[in-house]
């Protein structure tokens, strides 16, 4: 066998190894979900094609939606492993649409930490299949969301802050008009009533439904609401912390110590997710692991830990993490843990030849 | 292989502008069929060929390179595909049809005026109501880049061909991403341009294929064209 089958054979025994059942999905998938799960901005990465009925359907965009959704429709609740190796397709800048993928999914699994443990597992071996010792990204969504449930400010802000975690841009922008808040005098807000009948009447005026979308109570008041908040500002000392919690980065011992040395500052309880993060750090071995306070994955379903990994030439060869709010998204009743990564095969493959 | 391909507009209040433009720097061009005919010249210049093209297809024909040099829009552009900008070279603005893609909602939101007020909405939309956020839209792309910098990812968007600003008031969209000039038909169904929602300022202008595959001699013929036009050359 040439290095390159060789390499495929054993990537191919790691993800028969994984005690799990080999999924394989049809390539041929409804692409609904998709544009449901992870909205416009995965949907323009899909290949997509109509049927008769004028039904959209896609090529086959990774494997853990169809997995997922397979095991929600045997009826959730028991322990499962799936593990997958095959092609994928999606629209990318560079490089052919069609690729492989590997990957683990660990749903409804006991110990989360011994599953997300798994997951980093086989992420590394997969990746030292093909030499590659990478650089680690890990990202704490646990730890942010702890941060900021105990954070001192209007209870209003927290959503809006949690919507814009891992996106930088937008984040900052928010970060940069709550520190910009003029103290303005607050004008006489017309009553919650008065405003309803005035909506109604202009949503009337305009033909529009005032059931189907959004309703003029929920208009008027996320109104008052967005007036309070214009006059109930986010402390200083608040966005000082957010400030100096989200530009943390570095190699991760350190990084961990500036955040338990910001919580004790500001004495917040964050002893749980930062031990969590610890528990990780053994298994990840001689490879080299930096803590970015920022980074997370813009879909909200993500939890706990998320990971990146790369290689020589910084692109991303795996990434996952825990996403215990995905099953939920998909129909689950309720919150099922859930972890898994995937490996991009091909990129893999152009690192030995690096 | 000498000679170079122009395409303009094949119809409209577009056509008779292009004609226009070129006729006041000199070009007469010429469609001796007439308004069925999809094969012109320019009086004098027997090197260039004029193809009359509607607009969105010569923006198309411009990006995958089958013709070196058309007039159309810029939004045009930038809708046909992700790669589109970066694939054309715009040597010179025209000065007419001009127009911007907007984001409008309806105007009894009035809790929303910028985009991180919609981004706001956006994101707890499908707890609310069941289903995601929905922009009625001929713009997708445009749309995608948008909301993308903007961080919206929570919404669908329906594709909308025609009556855009319609799409409120008969229950098929939420809002809207449209194209306006004076805002006056948004204004007349009920909907409002948000304060940062315009997406991008469009006109007509005329464009270079960067993918077109030219030999030096073409390349010579376009290069002496667009002076004559006091358009920018490619670098």
């Amino acid at each position: 066998m040439t290095g390159a089958a060789l390499r495929r054979a054993n990537l191919e025994a790691l993800v028969e190894a994984q005690g799990a059942t080999r999924a394989t999905p049809p390539l041929l998938l409804s692409a609904d979900p998709y544009f449901d799960l992870a909205g416009e901005e995965f949907g323009r990465r899909l290949l997509l094609t109509t049927d008769a009925t004028g039904a959209e359907h896609c090529l086959r965009p990774d494997f853990t939606l169809p997995i997922v959704q397979a095991y929600i429709a045997d009826g959730v609740g028991k322990p499962a492993a799936f593990s997958y190796l095959g092609p994928i397709f999606r629209q990318r800048e560079t490089g052919a649409a069609e690729f492989d993928q590997a990957g683990i999914e660990l749903l409804a699994q006991p110990d989360g930490d011994i599953a997300l443990d798994q997951v980093l597992t086989f992420a590394r071996a997969a990746l030292s299949i093909f030499h590659v010792v990478p650089h680690v990204r890990l990202g704490g969504v646990g730890l942010f969301e702890a941060l900021l449930v105990q954070a001192d400010m209007p209870d209003a802000w927290r959503p809006r802050i949690r919507n814009r975690f891992g996106h930088t841009e937008a984040l900052d922008r928010l970060l940069t008009r709550l520190e910009a808040a003029p103290d303005m005098p607050r004008e006489q807000q017309p009553s919650r009533d008065a405003l309803i009948e005035d909506i109604t009447a202009q949503m009337v005026a305009a033909g529009l439904s005032l059931s189907e979308g959004r309703s003029p109570a929920e208009i008027a008041d996320r109104y008052l609401e967005q007036q309070a908040l214009d006059a109930a500002h986010v402390p200083a000392a608040t966005l000082k912390l957010l400030r100096d919690y989200l530009a943390i980065s570095g190699p991760v011992l350190q990084a961990l110590t500036q955040i338990e040395a910001l919580a004790s500052q500001h004495k917040l309880m964050l002893g749980a997710p930062i031990r969590a993060i610890r528990r990780h750090l053994n298994g990840l071995g001689e490879a080299r692991v930096t803590f970015d306070a920022s980074f997370s994955p813009r879909l909200d379903y993500y939890t706990g830990i998320v990971f990146e990994m790369t290689g020589a030439n910084g692109q991303i060869l795996a990434s996952g993490g825990q996403y215990d709010r995905l099953l939920e998204r998909l129909g689950a009743t309720a919150p099922i843990a859930a972890s898994g990564c995937s490996v991009w095969v091909d990129r893999l493959e152009a690192e030995v030849k690096l | 292989m000498t000679g170079i391909t122009l395409a303009v507009p094949s119809k409209g209040r577009l056509e008779e502008l292009t004609r226009e433009w070129f006729a006041q720097n000199s070009m007469i061009i010429t469609r001796p069929g007439g308004a069925r005919s999809y094969l012109g010249a320019i009086e004098g210049m027997p090197e260039v060929t004029v193809r009359f093209f509607p607009a969105s297809e010569i923006a198309r024909e411009l990006i995958r390179g089958t013709i070196d040099i058309g007039v159309t829009g810029r939004d045009l552009i930038h809708e046909t595909s992700e790669q589109g900008p970066g694939a054309v070279h715009f040597a010179k603005p025209l000065g007419f049809g001009n127009a911007d893609v907007v984001v409008a909602v309806p105007d009894s939101w009035i809790d929303v005026t910028h985009m991180h007020d919609l981004a706001d909405v956006a994101s707890d939309f499908r707890t609310r109501h069941g289903r995601w956020m929905r922009i009625a839209t001929k713009y997708i792309t445009i749309t995608r880049q948008h909301f993308a910098k903007a961080g919206i990812a929570e919404y669908r968007t329906v594709e909308s061909l025609g009556a855009t600003e319609a799409a409120p008031a008969s229950g098929v969209a939420d809002i809207v991403v449209d194209i306006t000039t004076t805002g006056s038909t948004l204004a007349a169904n009920g909907l409002r341009v948000l304060e940062d929602g315009v997406m991008l300022q469009s006109e007509a202008c005329l464009i270079v294929s960067r993918t077109a595959e030219r030999s030096p001699p073409s390349q010579a013929q376009l290069d002496s064209f667009l002076t004559k036009l006091s358009a920018e050359i490619a670098s």
